[in-house]
């Protein structure tokens, strides 16, 4: 019963975005207006500082994230359909798992977008370890997406939920976004020193637990009102 | 209100007399030797410690002064709101 | 306010004369000289931040949980002394720094940490001014993950400096310098209740305001 809520959340989301495909563009093509944004601002003589393709990847997914994580619940709020989807007769940890799911989806795929894009204005060797990177890139995004969901939803009623919702998100994320940066540049180092990229998918990994534990408790309290 | 006072005067002494220490500093001895946090930092010798303790002491007791007048000044608006809506209510509500 | 207001008020003020006399005359630390003295300050406040973050953090978990206004009014003011022991922290202990250490910050374990602690109450602050009725409830929640979220900051904070090749370490502080640091800290600690029953005496008025201006609506 827990399960099929989340498929039908998740379900819904796909197809009222499949129609427009409105937050899927306009996410991507922020993300690649914030590389290039990076790329203006960092690249002197043609190359990049030392290192700095693994943050700019993090800070373009942050920043993508948190605008999907706005428009995603502004379409909601302009439609009523949290109010719905809260009276329904279903578990409010699954509503939340279900557009958990959904974000993390819009995400990742954005970054199927950046990192191709990162590897090649940055020159960095990003998808020399696709594994490592996938795993990486899904730990770090359930992480930021877990919060992220949590709090934009919770937002959705506040008048300035706008800058509220990165005000409230960048401070608690910070853990992840460290532990992604730094993953993801022990990836591009010529010897691959896995011991390190060990460390921080454990602590992704623990993060990510304890995050949404923490927000599958709270999401009925928090969204009682 | 009185609390509220005695709470302003005591605490208005605070600044008076946190100058005590700027005041009572003797002159730091020679040949100080800094904390050199690794080989490569140069030892920074020239830099006179008093200006940045007064700072800091400053800092302390402006901050918690502003603090607590912001209280104050808090409270002080929604007392006399309570106290105009009180009577209020008495004049005209008791029907 | 209850009856023991007054007097502590007295007994702190006088706490707070004395300080800066034990602080004057307590032996110089010998690798730092005066500026050392900072520390009277800076580690109570320390101290009182955390504690008010801690008071925050449970606060807001049960009244998440329970409901009760009076932990909601306990969590807001707790926030509130957060930010202001936060801040005394972060201005007091760069000034400090930069006589220590040569520079004004170093992405020191223990700042960074603290930073990021603070950042969380300045933007639990800014949910309640600005977020509009059940701001309440939402700020709760935030208090609740940023509490949870401490050991991560401080584990990615501290791994994330010593594998970059570094700079620093922490210096060791002193571990007894007795008479002054403890009076201090009790000063502070005394400092800080005080502080948080004026606060928590706002949101009690407040809540009655509002109670009587529905009280008003109903006579109407």
């Amino acid at each position: 019963m827990f399960a099929r809520i989340v498929w039908l959340v998740l379900r819904k989301d796909f197809t009222v975005e499949v129609r427009s495909l409105e937050i899927a563009y306009t996410t991507l093509f922020f993300a690649i207006s914030c590389v290039l944004v990076f790329a203006f601002a960092l690249v002197q003589e043609g190359r990049t500082p030392e290192g700095g393709a693994a943050g700019i990847l993090w800070i373009a997914i942050a920043f993508s994230g948190t605008l999907a994580l706005g428009r995603t619940f502004e379409r909601e709020r302009q439609s009523e359909t949290l109010r719905a989807l809260l009276l329904a007769p279903a578990a409010r940890p699954a509503v939340y798992l279900g557009k958990l799911l959904g974000i993390v989806g819009l995400l990742l795929a954005a970054e199927m977008l950046l990192v191709p894009l990162v590897t090649l204005l940055f020159q960095a060797p990003l998808l020399e370890h696709p594994t490592w990177l996938a795993v990486i890139l899904v730990a770090g995004t359930i992480g930021f997406a877990a919060v992220g969901t949590l709090f934009a939803a919770m937002l959705v009623r506040v008048r300035s939920r706008d800058v509220l919702l990165p005000v409230l998100l960048y401070p608690i994320t910070v853990p992840v976004i460290i532990a992604g940066v730094r993953a993801t540049a022990a990836l591009l180092e010529p010897q691959l020193d896995t011991g390190i990229i060990w460390f921080w998918l454990a602590l992704l990994a623990c993060f990510d637990v304890v995050f949404v534990t923490l927000a599958l408790w709270t999401f009925e309290p928090l969204m009682t009102d | 209100m009185t609390f509220l006072r005695t709470c302003l005067v005591v605490l208005l002494l605070i600044p008076a007399v946190l100058d005590v220490p700027a005041r009572a500093q003797q002159p730091p001895p020679q040949q100080q030797d800094e904390f050199i946090p690794i080989e490569k930092l140069p030892p920074q010798d020239q830099l006179p410690a008093a200006p940045l303790l007064v700072a800091a002491y400053a800092f302390v007791a402006l901050a918690l002064f502003a603090y607590v007048v912001s209280v104050a000044r808090r409270l002080g608006n929604v007392q006399q709101e309570l106290n105009r809506l009180e009577s209020e209510l008495k004049r005209s509500g008791r029907t | 306010m209850p009856k023991w207001f007054t007097p502590a008020v007295v007994i702190c003020g006088l706490m707070f004369a004395v300080a800066p006399v034990l602080i004057a005359e307590a032996p110089y630390e010998s690798t730092m000289g005066l500026v050392q003295k900072i520390f009277y300050v800076h580690l109570p406040s320390a101290w009182m931040f955390l504690l008010a973050a801690i008071t925050c953090g449970v606060a807001s978990v049960r009244y998440l949980f329970g409901g009760n206004p009076r932990h909601d009014r306990i969590a807001w003011s707790a926030a509130e002394l957060a930010v202001l022991f936060g801040a005394i922290t972060l201005v007091t202990g760069p000034l400090w720094a930069r006589k220590a250490w040569g520079t004004w910050w170093q992405w020191d374990v223990r700042l960074t940490s603290s930073l990021m602690g603070w950042m969380v109450a300045v933007a639990y602050l800014l949910l309640r001014k600005y977020g509009g009725p059940g701001s309440d409830k939402l700020a709760a929640g935030l208090a609740l993950f940023g509490m949870a979220n401490v050991p991560f900051v401080y584990i990615s904070v501290n791994f994330w400096r010593t594998i970059h090749p570094t700079t620093n370490v922490v210096p060791t502080l002193p571990t007894s310098f007795g008479v002054p640091l403890w009076f201090s800290a009790v000063t502070f600690l005394l400092l800080f209740v005080l502080l948080l029953r004026m606060r928590i005496r706002l949101e009690e008025q407040r809540s009655r305001l509002d109670a009587l201006y529905l009280a008003m609506d109903e006579h109407r």
